[in-house]
């Protein structure tokens, strides 16, 4: 009887047979691909991350020659960037929303299309109040669009080396802003202020391309259709889950202090006696280190050595430490030192709060599951842009109120520390599987932590944390 | 940056201001027996005294020597003249005082005066006094057609008798006039000065200077304007925008070619299947049956 041969032969193929074409030809979703086409999307996701922070971070070339054009204080300028950041960290969530109910990719390619034309209105612009609408809210708003989003697509590519990957694309804040600022300068020497802003907005637009790259992906996980919602989209159901909401709260308190070094430690060095050059080398060293630990603790950690909640818990700590050597260092004699103590504070603080950046992105899809991690994206960025909003200024009070940064740095890192306190209550193994949450969010994906048998030998060891239910 | 000899007349001399200035001259101290001197070189010594108003002046050089201190020839000379009278020689030790006091009135005092040491070799030591120096900036300043523009002169704890501006075509220079609604001049504090330019064309454009005019001379500094037009940076706006959308395109392309191929192929898999299974169906002696039991097969 030929009936056994041919159900051999369509035992491969027999369930497309009948079912329409469509589903039938559609193959189950694997896994992250972990490298391939990640590779290009965690290009672009450096190409976006160094063109929105990183340009921001070199835009202060700019603000001498416009105050002097508007007549203008220094300070007021300043409030351009400021505002820009705000806005690009407040509006986070608008994007992450906007982009899991389109896609990221829509959503970056539009938000490049908004920064550019920022940057475009800005060039024409008659007074500061244009250049704040301009680069602080159309720039700002085009760059939340963005940055949640890529992140986002960029950790759903990878499983076994998103720490890496996420790594490599955080790094593109520190090479770009390298790279932008003497071309900026150069700008600005040829063309003025008005022609640079105005070739910003092309180099800016640039944000497109890379988003075009953002190729969307199936995963098994993923909820079967978008969220309709606007609510659904932003999100805010995620906090409903312990452990999210646990890491939302340590990441608000790390938010407050840890933009302060970014604004003050120059202005601490140069109070503890260097001299312009030596407090520049501080701040450069604080910034290599920085650089080089995202790499190298995104290669380390993907390892799997160690669960990340771990990491993240322990490099917060340190980070905030680090902080409290900063500010406690000794006064340093002279203009002429090259200021020993500090600057291997800067080193150690550098090496903290770059082993820091990337695990905060890398620890998402294990909290939230992998469908979930653009929304969470944009949610954290909001939260940090809480503490960024006030921590600088608390600084600055601080500063103000007692003399020197002492009491400024000693502050930061005591909320960088009790916001690492905070992590140890993130679940350490794998996170619980079938949990009771409405149908929309999908099961965490599986195995991206830790295989199984590690986590067992681990968690003993740790201070125990048994507020999480494994399978 | 420049100092030039003013041409006010003498004012009364009501000096407000006792400067003394040191200088200190220090020499090489002569060999012994054979002849040959093993000579220290002693750069000039120069001192810059920066100076605006009228005032008395005593400069002081000290010249210390191991030889014979009735031997070194001592003269106060401006510029090359000798000065006769007015000035003071002392000793003390190993060490030699001259002092010479004057006042400076108007800008003709103005200038370099210097103190000799004549030994074997002549040692010297000069003062020079130079009116306050602007600043101004250093790159040219660049604008655009219709915009305006500020331009700042600005010097160190100065305060200047008059300000002026004047544009150069070549090497005239022509006082920039106030007109209504074109020129603004003024400045918030005394050492500065701001020529505001409005509706700027691009023969605008070229060298200002500003004058700072002090009873003890006058001081300028150069600043370059350059008004561009739109389409200056518009050239190079347009080509990067242009390369942005083919790189858009490019990837979209790419994207919707692979895709089709994918399609393809995978139409022809399915092309392959259907045509495995009617070749099955053929094989089969009845319709019914055999479907019935790959129904079956498919039911598991």
């Amino acid at each position: 009887m030929p009936a056994p041969q041919r159900k051999h032969r369509r035992g491969g193929f027999s369930h497309r047979c009948f079912p329409t074409p469509q589903t039938a030809m559609t193959p189950q979703p694997a896994g992250p691909p972990d490298g391939g086409w990640g590779w290009v999307v965690a290009a672009a996701a450096f190409a976006i991350n160094g063109l929105s922070y990183g340009l921001l971070r070199s835009l202060g070339l700019a603000f001498p020659d416009l105050a002097e054009h508007f007549d203008r204080s220094a300070q007021d300028t300043a409030w351009i960037s400021a505002l820009a950041l705000a806005v690009q960290q407040a509006a986070s969530p608008v994007g992450s929303a906007l982009s899991t109910r389109w896609g990221a990719r829509p959503v970056v390619m539009v938000g490049g299309v908004l920064a550019s034309l920022g940057f475009v209105f800005s060039a024409f612009a008659l007074s500061l109040l244009h250049l704040y609408l301009g680069l602080g809210l159309l720039a700002g708003s085009g760059w939340a669009l963005v940055f949640a989003p890529a992140l986002g697509t960029l950790s759903r590519y990878f499983s076994r080396r998103r720490v890496l990957a996420v790594g490599l694309a955080l790094t593109g804040n520190g090479v770009f802003s390298l790279l932008l600022a003497p071309a900026l300068q150069l700008l600005l020497d040829t063309f003025g202020w008005r022609g640079a802003l105005l070739l910003l907005g092309a180099i800016t637009l640039h944000l497109t391309p890379c988003g075009a790259l953002l190729l969307p992906l199936a995963l098994p996980g993923d909820p079967p259709a978008p969220p309709r919602s606007p609510l659904a989209t932003l999100g805010l159901g995620l906090f409903t889950r312990r452990a999210f909401s646990i890491f939302a709260l340590g990441t608000a308190l790390v938010g407050g202090g840890y933009f302060v070094p970014y604004v003050h430690l120059a202005p601490h060095a140069l109070d503890r006696g260097l001299g312009g050059y030596g407090a520049a080398l501080v701040v450069a060293v604080a910034a290599m280190g920085d650089a080089g630990a995202r790499l190298v603790c995104g290669c380390l950690a993907d390892q799997g050595w160690v669960p990340l909640p771990r990491l993240l818990a322990v490099f917060g700590a340190l980070t905030g430490l680090g902080l409290w050597v900063v500010g406690l260092v000794p006064v340093v004699g002279g203009e002429e030192s090259w200021g020993g103590p500090l600057l291997a504070a800067a080193v150690a603080y550098g090496l903290s709060a770059g082993s820091y950046a990337p695990l905060v992105f890398g620890v998402l899809p294990g909290l939230v599951g992998i469908g979930g991690v653009v929304q969470a994206t944009g949610l954290v960025m909001m939260l940090m842009s809480l503490g960024g909003l006030l921590g600088p200024p608390l600084s600055g009070f601080l500063r103000d109120e007692t003399g020197d940064f002492t009491a400024s740095f000693l502050v930061s890192g005591s909320l960088i520390l009790s916001g690492s306190f905070i992590y140890i209550g993130l679940p350490r193994a794998l996170p619980s599987c079938g949990p009771a949450s409405p149908p929309a969010t999908p099961p965490p994906e599986r195995g991206e932590l830790l295989p199984a048998p590690q986590a067992v030998l681990l968690s003993p060891g740790g201070p125990g944390s048994t507020l999480d239910t494994t399978c | 940056m420049r100092a030039l000899p003013g041409l006010l007349g003498a004012r009364a001399p009501t000096p407000r201001l006792l400067l003394l200035v040191w200088c200190l001259v220090a020499a090489a101290r002569p060999s012994s027996a054979d002849g040959s001197a093993p000579e220290h070189s002693s750069m000039p010594i120069e001192k810059n005294i920066t100076l605006e108003r009228p005032s008395d002046v005593n400069l002081t050089c000290q010249f210390t020597t191991s030889g014979d201190l009735n031997a070194v020839n001592v003269t106060w000379k401006k510029v090359g003249e000798q000065l006769e009278n007015n000035y003071l020689v002392s000793a003390t030790g190993s060490t030699l005082y001259t002092q010479y006091r004057f006042t400076i009135i108007n800008s003709k005092q103005m200038g370099s005066y210097s103190c000799f040491f004549r030994e074997e070799k002549e040692r010297r030591g000069t003062f020079n006094f130079k009116v306050p120096e602007l600043h101004g900036k250093n790159k040219p300043l660049i604008s655009y057609v219709g915009d305006s523009t500020v331009l700042t002169c600005k010097c160190q704890n100065c305060f200047p008798l008059n300000w002026t501006w004047y544009r150069s075509n070549g090497s005239v220079k022509v006082p920039v006039g106030v007109q209504m609604n074109k020129y603004v001049i003024n400045g918030t504090y005394a050492n500065e000065t701001k020529l505001k330019i409005t509706q700027l064309l691009e023969e605008d454009g070229g060298s200002y200077w500003c004058h700072a005019l002090f009873q003890l001379g006058e001081s300028e500094e150069h600043i370059e304007l350059v008004v561009l037009s739109y389409l200056v940076p518009l050239k190079p706006f347009l080509a990067i925008v242009a390369e942005v959308v083919l790189v858009v395109a490019t990837i979209l392309l790419c994207e919707k070619y692979t895709q089709k191929k994918k399609k393809h192929s995978d139409e022809g898999k399915e092309f392959e299947q259907i045509e495995q299974l009617k070749s099955d169906d053929s094989n089969g002696i009845e319709n019914n049956v055999p479907r019935h039991r790959k129904n079956e097969s498919l039911g598991q």
